[in-house]
């Protein structure tokens, strides 16, 4: 009895040490979330290297985009095709940001790529850049978020991508395979991502909401619901 | 022999549910546990929706449930108010001396506990990703693919661990028949 009342003990001193254990962990992941990100976005602002976030710029290296060109405030969003919060940006809050913002003039939306999920995220990233091309970049996004399944799982396979590209009314797929067979756009991928690391990134989906010319940039992480991105966009609108 | 079984089954079945009722009811008439299940159940909540991306606090607070999360929420929910329930009756069992303590106790109930608390390892990808960086992604596929399976099995944990201390709080009578012919040996009893 009394050996199982120490075996007892001990067992409770165990369990409650790596249950704190797991909670601890738990909050200093949290605690470190939050941290590493302002320090990168500051370093950025502060170096003044705004050029890259401008919507001139942007354009200029062959980003797809929604909305006028001459809205005030800019929406970058760095994504992975294969990334599930991503899918749910797409579905929940993307909409409201559309109608509210971007459909009125007021945000122009700009489409990046952090393809990090898995091995077929970055020819899906080059698969969609070549969509692009021919002007059908949301088609081919929008129908890959709809098709999207478990990481890795095939779903994105290089024989899937080219089949969603054909179900594509009016793309070329002559030209569409030739540019995701010659991996055109290895370079343009590779600097969005250079780009998101510069900013402190490495999570899909993120978020940089910028004046038109890519300065004052604000940081948001995650799928956020959509008042979290309006407090962000108005505020930057406010200072327009 | 079949019909047997089944009325064997429904017994039991009939057995648990007197009991597990009875144990709530011995558990939870007095506040003070009902108020540890209620803080126990608020954290694990908060805990598992800020970590599925559900439950924001700056800039602005703010809930939202989007539909491929639908499923997600109700297991996180079904695994908090488990938590709340065990963590409290638990600590009557711990509080009530004059109970048995044996290593069934540590086995069933806290080591449920501890397990549980991994249930929340299944939301923890997003940020982990951007704590652990690359090779946090590996580990995060995993979790990420697997989400709803790794919460199932942990409520099963939970489920085993709350027949287990039911069991404690509502036959605490047992007689250690070894104690009591060593008591009356010595001229105790």
């Amino acid at each position: 009895m009394k050996s199982t009342g120490r075996l007892f003990t001990f067992g409770l001193r165990v369990t409650a040490i790596s249950s704190l254990a797991v909670l601890a962990f738990f909050f200093f992941t949290l605690l470190l979330s939050f941290h590493p990100y302002s320090e990168p976005l500051r370093a950025f602002a502060q170096t003044q290297e705004i050029a890259p976030l401008s919507l001139t710029s942007l354009i200029e290296k062959g980003a797809a985009y929604q909305g006028s060109t001459s809205a005030p405030v800019t929406l970058i969003d760095f994504s992975d095709l294969q990334c599930h919060l991503c899918n749910r940006f797409v579905k929940a809050t993307e909409p409201q940001i559309n109608s509210t913002y971007v459909q009125p003039g007021k945000v122009v939306f700009v489409f990046l790529h952090l393809p990090n999920r898995g091995s077929d995220s970055f020819p899906a990233a080059l698969a969609a850049q070549c969509a692009n091309d021919q002007g059908k970049f949301w088609q081919y996004h929008n129908l890959l978020y709809e098709n999207q399944g478990p990481i890795d799982s095939g779903w994105a396979s290089r024989d899937n991508l080219k089949k969603f590209a054909s179900q594509i009314s009016g793309l070329d797929m002559q030209k569409f395979n030739s540019c995701f067979d010659s991996q055109k756009y290895n370079t343009l991928v590779d600097n969005d991502v250079a780009l998101a690391h510069s900013l402190g990134f490495t999570q899909t989906p993120s978020f940089i909401i910028v004046k038109n010319d890519g300065s004052n940039p604000q940081k948001i992480e995650g799928p956020q619901p959509y008042p979290e991105f309006r407090f962000f966009i108005d505020k930057e609108l406010g200072g327009v | 022999m079949k019909v047997l079984n089944i009325s064997r089954k429904q017994e039991s079945i009939s057995n648990l549910r007197t009991t597990l009722l009875l144990a709530l009811k011995i558990v939870f008439t007095n506040h003070l546990y009902i108020c540890i299940a209620a803080a126990v159940f608020a954290t694990f909540w908060i805990v598992f929706n800020v970590f599925d991306q559900l439950l924001y606090f700056s800039p602005v607070v703010t809930f939202y449930l989007p539909g491929d999360a639908v499923g997600e929420f109700i297991l996180a929910n079904i695994t908090s108010a488990l938590m709340g329930i065990l963590v409290a009756m638990n600590v009557y069992v711990i509080r009530s001396s004059r109970l048995k303590v044996d290593k069934s106790l540590f086995s069933g109930s806290a080591l449920g506990i501890a397990t549980s608390i991994c249930a929340g390892c299944s939301s923890i990808g997003f940020l982990a990703i951007s704590t652990f960086g690359s090779f946090g992604i590996v580990a995060i596929d995993f979790l990420t693919n697997y989400q709803a399976p790794l919460r199932i099995i942990s409520i099963c944990i939970l489920l085993w661990a709350l027949y287990s201390v039911q069991n404690k709080v509502t036959k605490p009578c047992i007689l250690n028949t070894n104690n009591n012919r060593d008591q009356k040996r010595i001229g105790i009893g």
